[in-house]
């Protein structure tokens, strides 16, 4: 039996570049990590997703997934939530179902169709995201909260090693940001599924991420979020007397 | 019934529902994806590519198409390079088409009337040469739409993800918008430059009130406008009415029904 290597990286960006937005950032993500990526507003928080999911080509530098140069294969073990559910049109008449069946399209050829196992994949996606009774449901009929769960299904369909979320909590309020982020530490945890996300939210995180990213062009830091606690590094980030309050849970 | 006995009635119903079936799902993705103006844009592009045909003696036909197919990939150049607003990249196009089709046509007096006829469209003068091309392109959207739809319809939900996750969005935009441009530039001479967009647009805006799902969405867009387009040609034959803006009047009259009925509901 082979043992697996939980602390291998997979996410390595070296001296990366991409015009002025981000300048010479190196880090790396590894394994079963659950990480954010904190920043004001403009600092290259999406630009650097976008980099790392290959949306944009970076001017300089590298980007390695799973220890190799970024290949087709290796993005489609990353499952994206893009800030696009925060601005879904409400007249958009598409269902939860078909949201969720979306993620299996990349992988199918031209003229196959949805089969019986790919229907059971998608059951199970709804089922783990405790949202199969809104199937049928038109999504901008859900809660902000509801949209989320629907839009991580999308992304598990393809059993991702990587989830990567651009400010999933965009318009939900407290609780429901606290259940969610209670969700993603469970697909972390039970799934090993390495997670990693934009947010703003520090102080509700802060007890259950291992890594934080604080990024304004460069990056300022990649450590224990526990260690900016009272750090100058909050201040220095946003260019302002800036503290975190932990909300406990 | 008197109206079947006449073989260009026949040849105007055969042609009308199957443009209604190809224009109005192609426009549920145009709809979604808040391209509406789209169709206009095209509409009158293609009017300028007839106006052309005319002028240098190439089958207006093939100018028209070949036209409109390069301003839609210039469209879609630009809307994905975000080199302008979606909108105002329509606009321009839209006023821009209009006003050289307007010089050329008073340039040339000759051809006014033929114009005319694009502009307003006659579905009662088709030929089997049409009724063989619509045919064609029932098919091609068809297969591609086939093919394609769970692709084109993650673009039109959310173009960032469906990148990432390997579709190759460019290429398929492209195709999606080249599609539309030849449905318009070959159903203009049947509905009309300053109609066709009313044919691809309301039915999905209808449509979409309706239903909670894309699938459904679409079938009821065709259905919606088969129903126009059949109503429309018996009400244009008996009233001696235009037909193509009949049938778009028939959909507005529809649209409304729709938004007292959806105020019902809640």
């Amino acid at each position: 039996m082979v043992l697996k290597n939980f602390k291998d990286n997979v996410i390595e960006a070296k001296n990366l570049n991409f015009k002025t937005i981000i300048q010479n950032v190196t880090f790396e993500i590894r394994r079963g990590d659950y990480a954010a990526i904190i920043g004001p507003n403009g600092g290259g928080k999406s630009t650097l997703v976008k980099l790392i999911l290959g949306l944009i080509p970076y001017d300089s530098g590298t980007i390695k997934l799973f220890g190799k140069t970024p290949t087709l294969s290796a993005l489609k073990k990353i499952g994206y939530v893009s800030q696009g559910i925060s601005k879904l049109d409400e007249n958009f008449p598409i269902s939860v179902h078909e949201v969720v069946k979306l993620g299996l399209i990349a992988n199918k050829s031209l003229f196959a169709r949805i089969n019986r196992s790919d229907l059971e994949i998608i059951d199970r996606a709804l089922i783990k995201m405790n949202i199969e009774d809104l199937k049928d449901a038109k999504i901008s009929e859900l809660s902000g909260g509801q949209r989320q769960r629907v839009m991580i299904a999308k992304a598990l369909v393809n059993n991702p090693q990587i989830l990567i979320l651009d400010e999933p909590n965009t318009g939900v309020d407290k609780q429901s940001q606290i259940n969610f982020y209670a969700l993603l530490k469970d697909l972390n945890v039970k799934e090993n599924i390495t997670i990693l996300f934009i947010t703003h939210d520090l102080g509700v995180i802060v007890d259950d991420i291992n890594k934080v990213l604080c990024i304004n062009q460069t990056l300022l830091a990649c450590h224990d979020p526990r260690q900016i606690y009272h750090s100058e590094q909050l201040n220095q980030l946003y260019g302002v007397d800036a503290h975190m309050v932990c909300h406990h849970h | 019934m008197e109206i079947f006995q006449y073989t260009f009635m026949l040849k105007a119903f055969l042609a009308g529902t199957l443009i209604a079936a190809i224009a109005s799902s192609l426009g549920m993705f145009v709809v979604v994806k808040r391209f509406s103006m789209l169709s206009d844009a095209l509409a009158h592009i293609s009017l300028l590519g007839v106006a052309i045909g005319f002028l240098t003696s190439i089958a207006p036909s093939y100018s028209s198409i070949a036209f409109t197919l390069v301003a839609s990939w210039i469209i879609e150049y630009l809307r994905q390079n975000n080199k302008l607003y979606s909108d105002s990249i329509l606009s321009i196009f839209l006023s821009g088409s209009l006003a050289l089709a307007i010089i050329i046509v008073s340039a040339s007096a000759s051809f006014n009337t033929s114009l005319f006829d694009y502009l307003f469209g006659s579905i009662v003068a088709i030929d089997d040469t049409d009724i063989m091309i619509i045919m064609l392109l029932g098919l091609v959207c068809t297969v591609t739409l086939y093919a394609n739809f769970q692709r084109f319809l993650y673009i039109a939900f959310d173009e960032e993800s469906a990148k990432a996750s390997g579709i190759n969005t460019t290429f398929l935009n492209y195709m999606l918008i080249s599609l539309v441009s030849v449905v318009i530039s070959v159903s203009i001479k049947i509905v009309g430059a300053l109609l066709i967009g009313a044919m691809m647009i309301i039915p999905a805006i209808i449509a979409m009130q309706f239903s909670k799902n894309f699938k459904n969405s679409v079938v009821y867009a065709i259905f919606i406008s088969i129903v126009s387009v059949i109503l429309g040609l018996f009400i244009s034959y008996y009233a001696s009415l235009p037909s193509g803006a009949t049938i778009v009047v028939l959909l507005l009259c529809f649209f409304m029904i729709s938004l007292v009925c959806k105020k019902k509901q809640y």
